[in-house]
């Protein structure tokens, strides 16, 4: 099978995405644009960045004493309000912003015990990372977006404001994955699509496990995110393994033949009930792209969607996971996948996460 | 008398090499005469280049049974595989019993040719005393043959002595503030400290597992995974309890405290050492009570891996990914459980065996770092030194660890010689 060229997904202004009401192709193709990639450069994150500013180890040491009164001064406000973080957490987080700032970070233990004169070489203004951290507490900036990253399984990604931040359970999918073609080569030498791709971190979690046998088409209707997905693409040097299309769901495919062709479909589409927006944490709710969270009234929409076409583009053994937003949606997908595509699906699961929430549906095409 | 000096030689030229300041005892377990009879083993053993291996005729006496009884039973196995009425079990039986003699049998073989050389040598040198020329090259080559017989029964009895299999892998090092409070605390962190200076100069890689820092910033427990070749050999007797002599950075009156911190620390394993299957785990992350998935936002992803089998609990936090915390948290789990397997083993051999150092009791006082006097000292060799920054620097920890280590084979061929 031979995939197409890549197609481009940049283009000049940063549109304003919307929830499209219907899947209908005619609305996603506006998305797509001619080439000009250079407004959608993604940002470098804080920790791949030159050491180009100084600061002495007191003047380091007084802004994070400053940031530690000013975290712990929100008390308990943030967990009332809307299940946001604690003070220790964010606590927490300082130490791994330094980390990502300070290039020596054997310096790192001495700041507790001694204010020092000597210099170190820091990637990022001491001003400006005063800034950073009025931006995470004052406007619950999530921290991934400040560092510019989410450590994720044993992944480092580049995310930024405008393109979905990894979730951990999200990580187990791969382990699903990593589970079904360790003992089946066909699979694993196939082509898999990881549909609304965000960051690039379910594909690369499967290109990774696939060792340069299978493919991995990853889709994103977000062009910015189809541009990060890239950039950490190639940071792991996948270039040849994975390709980062941007389009609806399945629509950058139609120009290959995937009818019963493809060896997996895995997809964490958005699935938050419309309704339940307005009262999110508001890291997510002021910041994430809505377009990756809202999953239309039920929150089943796209999920719904992607079930029913996958049926026609797995091969016979082929595999599909998808993540959901719990038990309901759980039971509703199995529902739909035994009644409505009867016969077309076998071994379907339900499989929690360590929360023990029910939140995958997994399955092999019969 | 010659060998006894030998032993008080090898612990003088111990103490040359690295300034030890005072020898308190020699070590009462071994018996002495077993210590003076081996002494010049670990003499080789330690200073090769120096010296010759010599070998107690005691002792190779003790050896030599031995040999002659693998000999015997790669013969036995050998004529059971040649017999064609052997059943297959029997055949596959004797074969993989005499894979494993096959290391000891290539020396043994070398060994004999060499003894017959010195046979024929010495044979040659009676039947002419006058040739003069002639006597003199063979008394050379005799004084060759005979070196290298004494190494090869160095060689033997080294694989002939009971070995640890854990002795290469690396380890999980765990230290804990114990009484003492803060101080304590802050003095469990300079021990681990000193344990990352001491791997880094090693060339082993220190990976911090977990730190549960105190108010001062302290620890009080840290943890960490140290891999390496026989990482775990060489710091197994770490184990114990280190106590602190000095004048807390706390203490306005300078007065002295005494605290102490713990040390263990564990071989690595991993699942399949321990047989460890997916079903006896159940992993719990941090749940604030909301639906997770896209809802939330959090860098919260704790980890807690329960044991289920043995209710055993290990948490990890400090990695930036769920992924990551589950993995260390796993590698602890495995070397927590491959450790409690071993003790169990350990147990049931004999009581000699597990009186030895090394043995892992974590609640054995083992060392003394007293800061107003400068020195350390360990308590079950009886050895000081006297450059405690260097020591707290990872510089110097070798001068014990080479001592218990030296004491180790010492009480290794004493239960050798003692159980023939
Ligand atoms: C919940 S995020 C998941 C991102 C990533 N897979 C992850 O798990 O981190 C959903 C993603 O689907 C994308 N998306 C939403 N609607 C889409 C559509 N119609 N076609 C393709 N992608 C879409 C969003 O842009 C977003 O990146």
């Amino acid at each position: 099978m031979k995939i197409s060229v890549i197609r481009t997904y940049s283009c000049n202004t940063f549109p304003i995405f919307h929830k499209p009401k219907t899947q209908s192709l005619s609305l996603c193709t506006r998305f797509r644009r001619p080439i000009c990639s250079s407004s959608l450069k993604p940002k470098t994150p804080l920790f791949l960045r030159p050491p180009n500013y100084s600061a002495t180890l007191s003047d380091l040491k007084k802004w994070h004493d400053w940031a530690k009164t000013f975290s712990s001064s929100i008390g308990s406000s943030f967990v009332d309000s809307d299940n946001g973080p604690d003070p220790s957490l964010l606590c927490r987080e300082l130490n791994w912003l330094i980390e990502d700032s300070l290039e020596d970070h054997s310096l790192i233990p001495q700041l507790g015990i001694q204010d020092y004169s000597t210099n170190v070489r820091l990637r990022v203004d001491i001003d400006e990372l005063y800034s950073l951290w009025k931006q995470r507490i004052e406007e619950r900036k999530p921290f991934q977006y400040i560092v510019g990253c989410e450590h994720w399984r044993d992944l480092v990604l580049s995310v930024e404001e405008g393109v979905f931040i990894p979730r951990p359970e999200t990580e187990l999918l791969i382990d699903s994955v990593s589970d079904v073609v360790s003992n089946n080569e066909e699979l694993r030498k196939g082509l898999w699509v990881d549909l609304g791709t965000g960051s690039g971190a379910i594909a690369i979690g499967i290109g990774r496990i696939l060792e340069s046998r299978g493919r991995v088409i990853a889709i994103d209707l977000n062009p910015l995110a189809a541009s990060v997905a890239s950039f950490n693409v190639q940071r792991y040097g996948l270039q040849n393994v994975i390709e980062i299309r941007q389009g609806s769901w399945f629509e950058p495919l139609k120009d290959i033949e995937i009818e019963e062709k493809l060896s997996g479909v895995i997809s964490n589409p958005p699935y938050i009930p419309s309704d339940d927006i307005p009262g999110l944490q508001a890291e997510v709710r002021t910041h994430e792209p809505r377009l990756a969270l809202d999953g239309g009234l039920d929150g089943m929409d796209d999920l719904l969607y992607l079930c029913n076409r996958t049926a026609s583009l797995l091969k016979p053994g082929g595999f599909f996971a998808f993540e959901t937003n719990g038990k309901k949606q759980c039971k509703f997908l199995v529902d739909c996948l035994e009644n409505d595509n009867a016969g077309s699906f076998c071994n379907l699961k339900i499989v929690s996460d360590f929360a023990g929430i029910p939140r995958f549906v997994t399955g092999f095409h019969q | 008398m010659r060998m006894r000096s030998n032993l008080f030689w090898a612990l003088k030229k111990l103490q040359s090499i690295s300034a030890i300041s005072r020898i308190d005892h020699l070590n009462h377990r071994s018996s002495i005469q077993s210590a003076i009879a081996t002494a010049s083993l670990s003499i080789f053993r330690s200073f090769s280049a120096e010296t010759q291996p010599q070998l107690s005729t005691d002792l190779i006496k003790v050896m030599e049974q031995r040999l002659l009884a693998i000999e015997h039973r790669s013969v036995c196995l050998e004529n059971i595989i040649n017999q064609p009425e052997a059943s297959p079990t029997e055949y596959s039986r004797a074969n993989k019993e005499l894979r494993k003699l096959r290391g000891s049998m290539e020396l043994i073989n070398e060994l004999r040719t060499k003894q017959k050389e010195i046979e024929g040598l010495k044979s040659l040198m009676a039947e002419c005393p006058e040739d003069k020329d002639m006597l003199d090259m063979a008394n050379d080559e005799l004084g060759q043959a005979i070196d290298e017989e004494k190494r090869l029964q160095s060689l033997l009895l080294k694989s002939l002595l009971p070995k640890d299999d854990a002795d290469e892998r690396g380890c999980i090092l765990e230290v804990r503030a114990g009484t003492g409070g803060e101080e304590a605390s802050l003095f469990a962190m300079d021990i681990f400290k000193m344990y990352e200076r001491y791997s880094q100069t090693k060339g082993w890689k220190f990976e911090v597992v977990d730190v549960t820092e105190s108010d001062l910033r302290g620890y009080k427990e840290a943890s960490a995974a140290i891999s390496g070749t026989d990482v775990y050999g060489k710091l197994k007797f770490e184990s114990g309890i280190h106590r602190v002599q000095r004048v807390p950075v706390t203490e306005k009156s300078g007065r002295i405290h005494t605290s102490a911190v713990s040390v263990a620390i564990l071989p690595q394993a991993d699942q399949v050492d321990v047989q460890l299957k997916n079903e006896d785990l159940r992993i719990d992350t941090y749940r604030s009570g909301g639906s997770g998935g896209q809802h939330a936002n959090t860098t919260n992803s704790a980890v807690r891996v329960t044991h289920i089998p043995s209710g055993m609990t290990v948490s990890i936090q400090d990695e930036r990914s769920q992924h990551m915390n589950k993995a260390k948290a796993l590698k602890v789990l495995c070397a927590k459980l491959y450790e409690i397997e071993r003790s169990r083993i350990h147990m049931s051999r004999s009581k000699l065996r597990s009186e030895q150092i090394g043995s892992g009791d974590r609640s054995e006082r083992i060392r003394t770092y007293n800061f107003p006097q400068g020195r350390v000292t360990d308590h079950r060799v009886g050895i000081t030194h006297h450059a405690i920054d260097d020591m707290m620097q990872g510089e110097n920890l070798d001068i014990f660890i080479d001592a218990l280590l030296l004491q180790q084979e010492m009480d290794a061929i004493a239960s050798f010689s003692s159980t023939h």
